[in-house]
C-alpha cells in the first residue's frame, strides 16, 4: 500500500526521453504557446508539458506540430539532446 | 446561430461545460488550481469520507447524548443534509480543479490529458481495490469483534462512503498526483 501512495505522488513512466526544439521554433515564428495549441488542436498546458521534454508526443502529435512550426520532424525532435543555438 | 451544447450522459458532463474549464481564460476558478490548493482539497475529501463512515456510530452517540424522537431526528436530520451538501459541493470543486478531464469523453481531450486520465482511474483502482479489501476484512471479522450491532452500527455508513469514494477517487488522484492542471 505504502508503494502504491508513493508511486501516485513520485512516477511517471520511465520513458526514453524525446528531447525537442519545440519552444526554440515556436519563439523564432512569434507564436504563443496558445496559438501553437491551436495549430496542432492540443490544449496549451501539453504545448508546455512538450517543451519541458516532460511529455514525448504520438507520432501524429509530433507531426502535427512539426507541420504548425514549418519544420520536418527529424528538425523538431530527437532522442539525443539538441546543441543549443543549432 | 449557436451550437447546440452536447451532454454526456454516461461521463455527466457537457461538451460546454468541459471546454469552459479547459479554457484558460476561465479565471473563475483559478484559486482552484495550484497543486497545494488541490491536495488541501483532496484531504478535506478524504477526512469527509471518513468522517460519512463513522456516522455509523450514530445509535451509539444518541444514546451517549441522550438524544430521542424529535430532537434525534432533527440532529440527523440537519447533519445529514449537511454532510450531502459538504460532499456534493466538495465534489464539484474537485472536478473544477481538475478541470472536469478525469469526466470528459476522449473527444473533448488531448492525448495528453486523455493519458493523465486513464492514469488516474488506474491508480484509482488500485485505491479502491485497497479500500475494498478494508472493508472485505472489516465484514469477515465485524460481527465476531461485534463492531456491528443490528440496531446498532450496522456499517452501512462505511458503504455510503466507499460510494462516494468510487465517484470522486478519479478526481482525487488526477487533483494529488499533476503538477499543471
Amino acid at each position: 500500500m505504502l508503494h502504491s501512495i508513493y508511486a501516485i505522488s513520485m512516477s511517471r513512466n520511465p520513458e526514453e526521453p524525446v528531447y525537442n526544439r519545440i519552444e526554440e521554433a515556436r519563439v523564432a515564428l512569434g507564436l504563443s504557446r496558445q496559438d501553437l495549441a491551436d495549430k496542432a488542436g492540443v490544449h496549451y498546458q501539453t504545448i508546455g508539458y512538450l517543451e519541458r521534454e516532460e511529455y514525448s508526443p504520438s507520432l501524429v502529435l509530433a507531426l502535427r506540430i512539426a507541420k504548425s512550426l514549418n519544420q520536418e520532424v527529424s528538425e523538431l525532435f530527437s532522442q539525443t539532446p539538441f546543441k543549443r543555438g543549432k | 446561430m449557436s451550437k447546440k451544447n452536447k451532454i454526456y450522459w454516461f461521463e455527466g458532463v457537457t461538451e460546454k461545460g468541459v471546454k469552459d474549464l479547459l479554457n484558460n481564460e476561465n479565471s473563475k476558478f483559478k484559486w482552484l488550481r495550484p497543486q497545494r490548493n488541490r491536495r488541501i482539497l483532496v484531504i478535506l475529501m478524504a477526512l469527509g469520507l471518513v468522517l460519512t463512515s463513522m456516522g455509523s456510530y450514530w445509535p451509539t452517540l444518541k444514546t451517549n447524548l441522550n438524544l430521542s424522537g424529535a430532537g434525534a431526528v432533527t440532529v440527523y436530520s440537519v447533519t445529514a443534509v449537511f454532510v450531502v451538501f459538504a460532499w456534493v459541493g466538495g465534489y464539484s470543486f474537485l472536478r473544477i480543479a481538475v478541470r472536469s478531464i478525469a469526466d470528459a469523453p476522449d473527444e473533448l481531450l488531448d492525448e495528453r490529458q486523455i493519458a493523465v486520465r486513464n492514469t488516474s482511474f488506474r491508480y484509482a483502482y488500485y485505491i479502491l481495490g485497497y479500500i475494498l479489501m478494508g472493508l472485505m476484512v472489516m465484514m469477515l471479522f465485524g460481527p465476531e469483534l461485534q463492531m456491528f450491532q443490528p440496531e446498532g452500527n450496522d456499517g452501512s455508513y462505511v458503504v455510503i462512503a466507499t460510494l462516494f469514494a468510487c465517484a470522486a477517487l478519479p478526481s482525487m488522484v488526477m487533483a494529488w498526483r499533476e503538477r499543471d492542471i
